[in-house]
């Protein structure tokens, strides 16, 4: 059974008739094509490289349905550099090396990328915010100082350049 | 010939990062085809029973449903290990026959049995459903130790017996050690089953072309190893036989090495079908098959004289080998290994390892980081603790006593560690917890009801293995090799043949190649991983990266340099060879008139694209091929881990409150790689101590098969990381370098064991088996108490 629906992804428009059952995460990986965005559990929630922004909230992709999200606009991480410019949370993850095998990066990027907008950010906090993408390559150290060098450049930023950053 | 080169040492940003960051790697799943078809398997809901029926009808007469095979149906495919795919090490004498399926009987939860291939995945997954079996189940055997009594159940009755493999490795005269010993400490402990599980699950994409042959997209660690093990095992020429690495892979940690069931069937039906086949493994199917590793029990003996010296070791190593159904390592390479670096970092001279494989009705194990070293590691530095206690001595002390002091060191059995330092780097560990004052602060910290505890442990960690290891243990060579090659345009393609997948070769070949020709690390790019593009190599495993490969790309590129010489003497009209010039810069110059200089650029342009300015005679093109094989039989790294911990008795509950990783790379290429390289291995090693297990239950279910029951550690679990370099370079490498990463978990086990022990002195808990969770903790300490309160 098939239904049409259109779901925005990093500001293009995608009208599809799907099945009722067309996971989240395979229409932006499969209808879309965008496919930065990842699967690494047997669509449980828990490795969490599936993370995308959806309607401003960091969501796992494979947690729900195409159909769910009718009319909702999404951002991948495709959609994080401008032009050829890259985020703060990329520039970030470069300096720090906060990556290795890059598996899991889409997913900590959209994760931090809502984190980033919430005003605490202690050790604590970050550890806390990223707990829910699962990183087997770096002991999250390197991920953590990438994540306070992105922390102090948006908050060196002026307001009308954060809010270029952070559109949604 | 030494180099001062300007780009090692150096931590540049990654090449490789910046597709990563946008969301434009290319991983095995994104790979998509025109009539591509998707594979899946029925697997064994019992963990040993005879397959009674198999009803396909059902799956196959879906819409969408092209093929449903059976082990019957590729019987004719022949049996998957074969000389060229079994270990030929000494004392092998049996091994598992098995089909690419299983044939009338299964012998682990997980066993595929069908194949459906179908258009899409989701008519897969309803397909799979639809394939209909029938079981008769049989006796299990889960237990090693039960696997060895004479009425256990058999996997394989042809065997009369259970054991896989055996292995005696004497040196020198243990008994009379034994005999002299003022102590003897003999302790049991067991290591559980645990190992890698990358964030991306196996998978691989076939494509058959009559004519050209079979191109096989496989996330693999060795893809030429694969490529001349799949020609063998699907008889076609090895001509025609094409493996291909993705751009990127989602980690391995050993767990990609062997060559495995799957693959096999997604080349047939790609052969038969005539259609693309991909599969992409599910993490259930990646939980249930791959990444277990570890799960020993060690019966050790340390001898020791009253000052603290170890004469003498004795063990009876027992490994749960699982099924051993894959080929290359068949299950039992890893804790052959293992036995073989058990003394490790100590320099025992007289030990008596006794190694038994057994196999049982559980998953096979693979490789997995610290390959086969893990469980003999906890239990070596377990019990030099249990000494250094019953001796009064500290665990700094009596680890000094007994390292390796000399370097070249050959270990009494024979493996070579050719340098390290491991005081220097106990020194840092120790200067870095404040060690000299710990002891009283923990007294104090006891007398508050506080347990406060420091462990170490210290380790030899392999730097890639020489063709001298490898070829009986793998039928595969060690060396190195690397082809650079200019282009018309002075830029520079490495090729490689291994295929990183996280490791940031792109960088650190880029790093040393660039230094040695002049040149920036934007000039050069590597090409990795596919067996038609990259010269034949044994992959990218044992942290032989920085060892074997960057060596052998620091040679090619040192081999180009007379040419380069010749060409711009040519140039410049003068008479002169490689040593008047130095490359910087982007240029040769004339070292006694630097104002005579010629362009790389230029020169790779005379070579390529203007050969009738070459000197005469000289032949066209830039490029080299160099092989690099250590003069040594084995490099190593030397380590020192010291954990701090505080213990929280009524709950077991533990804090790591320091970990300070002392690491030997010899001379680093690119630093932060080196520290992500350490912290990646470490949190693995505190994963597989702490919380990571695959459990089976008395029936054999496995009962980890989803990320949430196989707990790998979130940044919530994981302590910060200290890294410290102590770095010793490599007398046999060009440029000093060492692998580093593999051997790292190694060291975590018996590290924060000691620690959680020491801790708890007053309760009198002893720690003789992992994972060490709160409740065990808690188990030891409520069965401890009231022997302590006596």
């Amino acid at each position: 059974m098939k239904r049409e629906i259109s779901i925005t992804i990093n500001g293009e428009a995608y009208e599809e008739a799907v099945d009722y059952r067309l996971l989240l995460v395979d229409f932006i990986r499969e209808v879309a094509g965008l496919t930065g965005t990842h699967v690494g559990c047997s669509v449980e929630g828990r490795c969490g490289a599936c993370t995308v922004i959806l309607d401003a909230k960091a969501v796992k992709a494979c947690l729900m349905l195409a159909v769910q999200a009718d009319g909702a606009k999404i951002l991948t991480i495709e959609g994080l550099a401008q032009d050829d410019v890259l985020h703060p949370i990329q520039d970030g993850f470069w300096e720090k090396h906060g990556l290795q095998c890059g598996f899991c990066t889409p997913g900590l990027l959209m994760t931090l990328y809502e984190f980033l907008q919430h005003p605490k950010h202690s050790d604590k906090d970050i550890r806390t915010a990223m707990s829910g993408v699962i990183c087997r390559c770096t002991g999250y150290v390197h991920i953590v100082e990438a994540v306070k060098h992105a922390i102090a450049a948006v908050e060196g930023m002026p307001p009308e350049e954060r809010k270029e950053w952070f559109p949604v | 010939m030494t180099t001062t080169n300007p780009w090692v040492g150096r931590s540049i940003k990654r090449k490789e990062d910046r597709r990563l960051l946008v969301g434009e790697g290319q991983y095995l799943a994104d790979i998509v085809l025109p009539r591509m078809v998707m594979m899946g398997l029925v697997r064994s809901i019992y963990a040993h029973a005879k397959i009674t029926k198999i009803n396909t009808a059902q799956a196959a007469a879906q819409p969408g449903v092209q093929a449903v095979l059976t082990g019957e149906d590729v019987r004719h495919l022949g049996p998957v290990l074969s000389d060229m795919n079994t270990p030929n090490l000494p004392g092998v004498t049996k091994r598992p026959i098995f089909w690419p399926l299983s044939i009338d009987e299964v012998k682990y939860v997980g066993d595929p049995l069908a194949v459906v291939v179908a258009r899409d995945k989701y008519t897969l997954e309803d397909a799979l459903e639809l394939v209909d079996v029938d079981y008769d189940p049989l006796d299990v055997v889960i237990d090693p130790e039960r696997a060895l009594q004479p009425d256990a159940p058999l996997l394989y009755p042809e065997w009369g017996d259970n054991v896989l493999y055996h292995q005696h490795i004497p040196a020198g005269d243990p008994d009379a050690a034994f005999a002299q010993a003022d102590l003897v400490i003999s302790e049991r402990f067991r290591c559980h089953r645990t190992g890698g599980q990358p964030m991306e699950t196996r998978g691989c994409l076939a494509i058959y072309k009559p004519g050209e042959g079979l191109t096989l997209w496989l996330t693999t660690q060795r893809p030429h190893i694969k490529r001349h093990l799949l020609a063998e095992y699907l008889k076609i020429p090895h001509s025609q036989m094409r493996v291909i690495m993705p751009k990127d892979m989602g980690g391995a940690f050993g767990t990609k090495a062997p060559l495995y069931r799957e693959e096999l069937l997604a080349c047939h039906l790609a052969m038969k079908l005539r259609r693309p086949v991909k599969w992409v493994e599910n993490r259930q199917e990646c939980l249930m098959n791959i990444g277990q590793g570890r799960d020993q029990i060690h019966q050790i003996e340390l001898a020791l004289k009253k000052d603290g010296t170890i004469i003498g070791l004795r063990d009876k190593i027992l490994a749960d080998c699982g099924d051993a159904r894959t080929a290359i390592y068949v299950g039992f390479a890893m804790p052959f290994l293992g036995a073989m670096y058990l003394i490790n970092g100590y320099d025992i001279p007289n030990v008596d390892i006794d190694l038994t494989c057994v196999v049982t009705n559980k998953a096979s194990l693979t490789p997995s980081r610290a390959f086969g070293s893990f469980a003999g590691r906890f239990a070596l530095d377990r019990a030099v603790d249990l000494a250094a206690r019953a001796l009064k001595m500290d665990p700094v002390e009596i680890r000094l006593k007994n390292a390796i002091k000399t370097f070249p060191h050959v270990s009494a059995v024979g493996v070579n560690v050719d340098s390290g330092d491991f005081p220097g780097s106990f020194s840092k560990a120790c200067d870095a917890l404040d060690y000299g004052n710990f002891r009283t602060k923990q007294s104090e910290a006891w007398q508050n009801g506080r347990y406060l505890g420091v462990g170490f442990s210290m380790g030899v960690e392999i730097s890639g293995v020489p063709s001298e290891v490898l070829v009986p243990m793998e039928r595969q060579p060690g060396f190195g090799v690397a082809t650079v090659q200019f282009d018309a345009h002075g830029k520079v393609q490495v090729a490689e043949g291994d295929s990183p997948h996280g490791q940031g070769h792109e960088t650190t070949i880029a790093q040393v190649v660039s230094g040695e020709l002049g040149l920036s690390p934007e000039d050069i790019y590597v090409t990795y991983g596919d067996t038609h593009a990259g010269p034949f190599s044994a992959g990218t495993i044992g942290s032989r990266g920085a060892s074997y490969t960057l060596s052998a790309a620091v040679l090619a590129a040192r081999a180009l340099r007379p040419k380069m010489a010749n060409i711009a003497a040519h140039l410049l009209n003068i008479e002169a060879g490689e040593n008047d010039f130095v490359f910087r810069d982007g240029h040769a110059v004339l070292i006694q008139d630097e104002t005579q200089r010629v362009a790389i650029a230029r020169i790779a342009e005379v070579a390529l694209l203007s050969p009738t300015e070459l000197p005469p005679g000289m032949e066209a093109g830039l490029e080299h091929t160099s092989h690099f094989e250590a003069e040594t039989a084995g490099m190593h790294s030397c380590n020192v881990h010291a954990v701090q911990v505080e213990v929280f008795p009524d709950t077991g509950e533990y804090k790591i409150l320091r970990y300070v990783a002392v690491d030997d790379c010899g001379q680093p290429i690119n630093p932060m790689i080196v520290r992500g390289q350490i912290h990646g291995g470490v949190a693995m090693g505190i994963g597989n101590t702490c919380m990571e297990e695959f459990i089976y239950d008395e029936n054999g279910q496995q009962l980890t098969t989803t990320l949430l029951d196989y707990h790998i550690p979130s940044s919530l679990d994981l302590p910060h990381i200290e890294t410290i370099e102590h770095n010793v370079p490599s007398p046999h490498t060009p440029l000093g370098s060492k692998g580093k990463g593999e051997g790292t978990p190694g060291m975590a086990p018996a590290a924060i064991a000691n620690a959680l022990e020491d801790a708890l002195q007053p309760l009198g808990v002893k720690i003789t088996e992992l994972p060490l969770t709160p409740e065990r903790i808690w188990k030891l300490i409520q069965a401890a108490q009231p022997q302590a309160q006596e």
